[in-house]
């Protein structure tokens, strides 16, 4: 397999991140990133005793200790020293792309969305899976391909009108659909990809772009190219005049993709074989045999009990119906 | 936070840390405060109590040894 493309500017962003966190700019949507992350962990009736946090930052850390209670093992790792809770976990400095943890160790993984940010999201995730013992959970949220769509839209066409080219100016992220595949291809079982879209509205772009140098996410990508003022002041335009609402206040649209996933274990539900089935589904509607358009595979069964209260997307990519599983806010 | 004095590093984390690359344990050199992975010939620097498990802040073995508390070595690739 060749290697991922290499996209990412990795020893930048981890200074860019201690730089951002010494100097108290934590992001807000990292906050909630972490806060929504712990609330599909209350959907999850299971006691947690060894937990590794991956990112997310120190509250989600602090957050997890509260959770799990004073003698869980509990280790937390980020590429950024200031971004660690020595106070809540045992800490190290480490690369989300290349994890210093021994094999099955864990019963919890959380990874905070750092992920976007590195160029082998599959082989990370990899990692985190092999970290875990069998029937541990993995939840991964990282930022999808709606994120700051609207201010890529405005760099394109400023660039496009300006330059007669573009430039990669916001980082890909995965969408939906790619994380429901990543999810089958890390042979997760009871695997889950669902999604948040949060919009967030600024008084003016230029107040975006601030928030986002202030949390250190500025300057990420490897091949960066200088932005001339009149791009930017270009872009800044084009987004005020396509992305504001009726009251001038403009939109900013970010979407957190959630990944949770169990490592197989022979005692975890799981469908019968195809034609072991004794009772006839068809006596059980009450349908006549052989005229049903519905086929009922009994696959999923009780595959979600004492697990999730909550029924979501399955990672199986047959449903990705707008609306489904989306909160939205403000 | 400031510099530990003590020698010994929590024999918790040394249990679940691996060498990055190579996933092979590690041995804790308490003279020169590292972590050593024999199977890389890295050295990784625990500073201010905080193991940085990062290969480009990793000391390579075969190089000659700063003093101890010295100044840092200029990063290396693997």
């Amino acid at each position: 397999m060749s290697p991922p493309p290499q996209l990412f500017d990795r020893p930048r962003i981890r200074l860019r991140r201690e730089r951002a966190a010494r100097a108290g700019g934590d992001f807000f949507l990292e906050a909630e990133a972490a806060a929504r992350l712990l609330d599909r962990l209350d959907d999850v009736r299971r006691t947690f005793r060894r937990a590794l946090v991956v990112g997310g930052g120190p509250d989600l850390a602090r957050a997890l200790r509260r959770r799990l209670g004073p003698a869980a093992l509990l280790l937390h790792l980020d590429p950024a020293p200031a971004r660690l809770a020595p106070d809540a976990a045992r800490v190290a400095v480490a690369d989300e792309a290349w994890l210093p943890v021994a094999a099955a160790t864990f019963d919890l993984v959380l990874a905070g969305p750092g992920l976007a940010l590195v160029d082998d999201v599959p082989g990370a995730l990899a990692q985190m899976v092999r970290a875990l013992v069998p029937d541990g959970l993995l939840l991964a949220a990282f930022w999808g391909g709606e994120t700051l769509v609207e201010l890529r839209t405005a760099f394109v066409e400023a660039e496009l009108a300006l330059r007669g080219g573009a430039a990669l100016r916001v980082a890909p992220f995965a969408d939906l659909l790619e994380a429901a595949a990543l999810l089958q291809r890390l042979g997760l079982a009871l695997a889950v990809a669902d999604r948040d879209r949060i919009r967030v509205r600024y008084a003016d772009p230029w107040r975006l772009l601030l928030d986002l140098r202030a949390a250190g996410l500025t300057g990420v990508l490897r091949a960066r190219r200088p932005l001339r003022r009149d791009v930017l002041a270009a872009a800044l335009a084009r987004y005020r005049e396509a992305f504001a609402d009726a009251d001038g206040r403009v939109v900013a649209s970010f979407e957190l993709l959630f990944l949770t996933g169990w490592k197989p274990h022979p005692g975890q539900p799981k469908p019968r074989p195809r034609g072991s089935g004794r009772v006839d589904l068809a006596a059980l509607l009450g349908r006549p045999p052989g005229g049903g358009e519905d086929q009922i595979s009994g696959a999923a069964g009780d595959a979600g009990a004492g697990r999730s209260k909550r029924a979501r997307m399955s990672a199986q990519p047959s449903n990705p119906a707008p609306g489904q599983g989306e909160r939205s806010s403000q | 936070m400031g510099e530990r004095t003590t020698a010994e590093l929590d024999p918790r984390l040394l249990e679940i840390l691996v060498c990055p690359l190579t996933k092979k344990p590690l041995r804790w050199d308490p003279e020169r405060r590292e972590l050593v992975s024999e199977a890389a010939g890295l050295a990784y620097p625990v500073r201010d109590g905080i193991p940085i498990m990062l290969v480009e802040e990793a000391r390579r073995l075969d190089e000659t040894p700063p003093a101890p508390g010295g100044a840092r070595n200029p990063g290396t690739s693997a």
